[in-house]
């Protein structure tokens, strides 16, 4: 067993160890997600043809209007390889992840400091709110590694140091750990966000029931804020997806504000799935793509390390099918399918190298291990790539 | 395994005489549910009368008082690999230190051990509810949220 990174999720797991000998996979420490992620890459074959590349430069250079896109799954270095491509072509680099919420995360919560590291959440946080986020769906290591069970500096005892909300639309597999458990109606999470600020301002008392939530039981909730000395807000698609995802990501900044005017320390982080999603969100600033590429703008497109035919949204993906095609990623899916020509690289886990940016803004390099593919990376295949265009 | 509260509630005698320790009947329930008290801890039960529903409560909750008569069963069809059972147990804290603080199980001397995706139970044996410990530990099916884990 040799130590790996697991790119699984965008917890990116360090503390894990895998070897691969013939067809057989077997890791340690790895969830299930992780581990059937790893067991595909760790099969799949890279094809790097130089008659590929010739004719993945010529589509590119030949191209009038170029989409670049892709890159949730792609490491840091790949992104930078791809935003000089683009730049080389006039094309337009843009993210599956900018298409509407995750985009509005960036601005109101990370840029207004409210992300805190997760090492220090294990270390410190008391009162630990999943918001629309269900870490036993997608995250499945989060509330082991980071926020619920683990013990810390200031958490002796782990979970009995700590106080567990969760809020959500429907029961969730992570509410049994759970020591407050609201389920509000759907689009009802400004309501509550506002019932709780102003409760903690002074500003009103609950007394009856609010939003089907009996009024005890609120109570009860809102005297976890008042109780923390460190509360931390994982919030999710729930919240992102609703449709006010801006307002309901503004009440979240602001009742965190109210608890640090209360002398309390409080943080909001955003439970992300797709990998390397925080590398793009720093990297690329695309805005509305989807529009752009419904519209049929783009006669050409680079798609990397993304089944976008798959992923987008139906009138946007056919009028993407539309356009030629020059895929770079793993083997597989939709997009290398239709794709004019494809080049197959080796999946991060496997590549073992690289680096992508934790939801925390931590940088986690990828490791070497006997399985890795350090020559067919997306970012060398990139690179090729660029100077093949440089020289047409 | 896992006792039902109102079941056991139903066979006792209901009055809330206040002449045990959890002072209800109902408190009095959760805790047999639990394995955390004996049935011969409620004086009413043990007078005339109240023999059959003794004798009941009694096999009920034999399995939860002794702890040879213990098991634990891991659903591995269940269990996402999330690691929870590894940081949580108190024996593989004590085995592998690093696990108390999040990280996964490497050493084979936990209890839990997550394998190729899904947690497995490598050292039965240690669990204390076994000898010599016998406690009435069950942290790691509380904190399982997919209910993988039975402890009978
Ligand atoms: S939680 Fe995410 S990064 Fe960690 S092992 Fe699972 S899939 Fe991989
Ligand atoms: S002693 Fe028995 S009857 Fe009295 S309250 Fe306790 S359980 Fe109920
Ligand atoms: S019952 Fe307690 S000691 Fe036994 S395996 Fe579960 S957590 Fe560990
Ligand atoms: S806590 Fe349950 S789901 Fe999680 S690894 Fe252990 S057995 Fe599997």
């Amino acid at each position: 067993m040799e130590s790996i990174v697991c790119n699984g999720c965008s917890l990116l797991c360090d503390d894990v160890a895998a070897e691969v000998s013939g067809k057989t996979v077997n890791s340690l420490g790895l969830c299930t997600l992780g581990h059937t992620h790893l067991e595909k890459a760790a099969l799949q074959k890279t094809k790097q043809a130089e008659k590929d590349f010739e004719k993945a430069a010529d589509i590119l250079t030949t191209g009038e209007n170029i989409l670049v896109y892709g890159w949730t799954h792609a490491t840091n270095e790949a992104i930078k390889e791809g935003i000089e491509l683009s730049s080389l072509l006039n094309g337009y680099m843009a993210s599956s992840i900018d298409l509407g919420a995750t985009q509005v995360m960036e601005h109101d919560i990370n840029a207004s400091g409210l992300g805190i590291d997760l090492e220090y959440v294990r270390n410190n946080g008391d009162f630990i709110i999943y918001w629309g986020s269900d870490p036993s769906e997608s995250l499945h290591r989060h509330p082991s590694r980071f926020a619920v069970l683990p013990r810390g500096e200031k958490i002796p005892e782990g979970i009995e140091s700590r106080t567990i909300g969760v809020v959500d639309v429907r029961q969730t597999e992570t509410m049994k750990m759970a020591n407050h458990r609201l389920v509000i109606p759907g689009g009802k999470d400004a309501d509550l966000l506002d019932v709780i600020i102003s409760e903690l301002e002074e500003k009103s008392s609950i007394k009856d029931k609010v939003l089907g939530i009996p009024g005890s039981e609120l109570v009860g909730f809102v005297n976890g804020f008042r109780k923390a000395d460190c509360t931390v807000i994982f919030y999710g698609s729930g919240v992102i997806n609703s449709g006010n995802q801006e307002t309901n990501l503004t009440k979240i900044a602001k009742l965190v504000e109210v608890q640090r005017n209360n002398g309390k320390e409080a943080y909001a982080l955003p439970m992300f799935v797709q990998s390397n999603t925080m590398g793009v969100e720093k990297a690329v600033s695309g805005v509305h793509s989807l529009q752009r590429i419904s519209s049929g703008e783009f006669d050409t497109a680079l798609i990397v390390a993304d089944d976008a035919l798959a992923h987008l949204p139906g009138p946007a993906a056919k009028t993407l099918a539309k356009s030629h095609i020059v895929y770079v990623g793993p083997p597989g899916g939709l997009t290398d399918k239709r794709a004019a020509v494809s080049i197959h690289t080796a999946d991060t886990i496997v590549a073992g190298t690289g680096t992508m940016t934790r939801v925390d803004m931590n940088e986690m390099e990828f490791k070497k291990w006997k399985a890795s593919k350090e020559d067919a990376t997306i970012s060398q295949t990139i690179r090729k790539l660029t100077e093949l265009v440089r020289k047409k | 395994m896992k006792l039902n509260p109102m079941e056991l509630y139903n066979l006792l005698p209901k009055t809330n005489c206040r002449l045990c320790e959890p002072k209800t009947c109902m408190a009095f329930a959760t805790k047999l549910a639990l394995g955390d008290i004996s049935p011969d801890e409620c004086p009413p039960l043990l007078e005339a009368g109240f023999e059959k529903n003794l004798e009941k409560l009694r096999e009920m909750v034999a399995p939860m008082l002794s702890a040879e008569a213990t098991g634990i069963k891991l659903d591995e069809s269940k269990c996402t690999g999330c690691n929870n059972c590894v940081v949580v147990c108190p024996v593989d804290v004590a085995a592998e230190p690093p696990t108390s603080q999040g990280k996964a199980a490497m050493s084979t001397n936990t209890v839990f051990r997550v394998e190729n995706g899904v947690s497995k139970i490598i050292n039965l044996e240690r669990c204390r509810r076994f000898p010599p410990d016998r406690l009435n530990c069950r942290v790691c099916e509380q904190y399982c949220c997919t209910d993988a884990i039975e402890i009978w």
